[in-house]
């Protein structure tokens, strides 16, 4: 194995793009960002159940919190490794998990994949996506990338200035405008996956309508643990309905 | 309301200074060894990759995306406030992954976005989110995921791939429409959605990749000056 993989590596022409995209080191930096993540996660934890009480939370709200965060992403979570398994051929696995599974998101990584090996003239996962065009195209992703942390890293305590003296001066601005942002987000996100497809239209159409029936039964049940569970269930029926309606339309 | 924005609690402060501080310093971390993998690859492995190699690719990809990296920091820090930006932009898949699962965490203990008992509420969410995500990807990807892509059938992977966003969005707007409870702002954001893709972009495809900006924008300015006033 390991004479196979030093020979491969070797030779950047090579289109057995497995012997450096899962080369050992590549782990080890990928298994670095999950270590940083999850320390991460720990303080963040900690610094808001010790601030949760001076705002009048409890720790079981907190507690309730968390879960529902956890429970709400086991849907996405398992449809964004579904798709991170059909890239591994292309990538490797520790490029996916980092690149697709963290960091970024299919769509701009895949997208960013293919504009940098077409530079080079090359196809992604063609016969000329050589061992040197993986390593190209997964160093152009990795700054890309990059860039949105960049931006994240200087931005966040300017807009943070910015914020709190917007509140300071007009106090109603930041009781309205979060949840007025949110809803203008997801209102965009919507409409703009409609006119892609009729299939995918329908699919928003099955997710809506199952999310909206189980939070009116989450309420009329008084049943908090429905909240949490509602994400999980209406991509599940939306992702069950639009599986059967692609291969029935494309068989 | 339920919160004061102007007199900050004692803990609280602490809390900014915590996640401000620990944010920045593990996101410069996360930055460092995303690079450090593909740096070494290039500097050590012999393929025979040239400084204009790395120059000609990334500059094709900067073309459509650098604009991108500074427009949806700027979209989503109204939404998640300061603390879970560092989160957010680190774990990544955010619109389909970590703002459900901060919305759905809001949701649960009735704390409105915007109001500090939602600030926490919401990053207790992606913290819910991130071990969820960072444990499953760990198991089904990095341990199993060679043996699952022999056994999955490409169909399902592919319908996946292709409804992924559809299946989740649909329910996350009809979640943070019950989480927000504002009819008026609910109302303009949709006017706003439909104008934006059917009008605004098609007219100057150079927007495209603004349309979700462009709605968050336009729905807080629009919304702001439409408030109900006593």
């Amino acid at each position: 194995m390991s004479s196979t993989f030093a020979a491969a590596a070797a030779n950047g022409a090579s289109t057995d793009i497995g012997a450096v995209a899962n080369s050992p080191i590549l782990w080890v930096f990928a298994l670095g960002v999950f270590a940083v993540i999850f320390v991460q996660t720990l303080i963040y934890m900690k610094a808001a159940r010790t601030a949760g009480s001076t705002v009048g939370l409890e720790r079981k709200d907190l507690n309730r919190a968390l879960r529902s965060g956890a429970i709400s992403s086991i849907g996405p979570s398992l449809a964004v490794v579904l798709v991170a398994i059909a890239l591994l051929a292309l990538f490797g696995t520790p490029a996916v998990l980092v690149r697709i599974g963290l960091i970024g998101s299919v769509q701009t990584e895949v997208a960013s994949a293919t504009i940098a090996s077409a530079a080079l003239g090359a196809d992604l996962g063609g016969p000329d996506y050589t061992q040197q065009v993986f390593a190209v195209a997964l160093i152009a992703m990795s700054l890309s990338g990059g860039a949105w942390m960049l931006a994240t890293l200087i931005l966040t305590p300017l807009m943070k200035r910015g914020g709190n003296k917007l509140s300071e001066v007009n106090p109603a601005v930041m009781a309205l405008i979060p949840g007025a942002a949110l809803l203008g987000a997801f209102s965009t996100l919507v409409v703009s996956e409609l006119p892609k497809s009729a299939l995918g239209a329908l699919t928003i159409l099955v997710s809506t309508i199952v999310m909206a029936a189980l939070l009116l039964l989450a309420k009329k049940l008084n049943a908090g643990w429905l909240k949490e569970w509602a994400l999980g269930i209406a991509i599940s029926v939306a992702l069950v309905f639009a599986y059967f309606a692609h291969t029935a339309t494309t068989a | 309301m339920t919160t004061s924005t102007i007199t900050r609690p004692a803990g609280l402060h602490e809390f900014e200074r915590t996640t401000s501080r620990w944010g920045r310093i593990t996101m410069v971390a996360g930055l460092l060894l995303s690079l450090a993998g593909p740096l070494y690859i290039a500097l050590f492995m012999d393929l025979g990759i040239t400084l204009a190699h790395v120059i000609t690719a990334y500059l094709a990809v900067a073309t459509t995306f650098l604009v991108f990296a500074i427009v949806e920091p700027i979209t989503y820090f109204p939404i998640l406030g300061p603390a879970a930006m560092y989160q957010a932009f680190m774990i990544g898949n955010i619109a389909n992954k970590l703002l459900p699962a901060a919305i759905c965490a809001q949701g649960r203990i009735d704390a409105k976005p915007g109001t500090k008992q939602g600030d926490l509420a919401a990053v207790m969410g992606i913290c819910g989110a991130a071990i969820v995500h960072l444990t499953s990807l760990l198991v089904f990807v990095g341990i199993l995921g060679t043996w699952l892509l022999s056994a999955i059938p490409e169909s399902v992977t592919e319908v996946a791939r292709l409804y992924i966003l559809p299946s989740i969005v649909g329910a996350v707007l009809v979640q943070a429409i019950a989480s927000v409870k504002q009819l008026r702002p609910t109302l303009i954001s949709l006017a706003v959605a439909v104008v934006v893709v059917f009008v605004v972009v098609p007219a100057v495809p150079a927007l495209t990749y603004f349309g979700t900006a462009l709605g968050v924008v336009a729905t807080a300015v629009i919304s702001w000056f439409a408030r109900p006033r006593g």
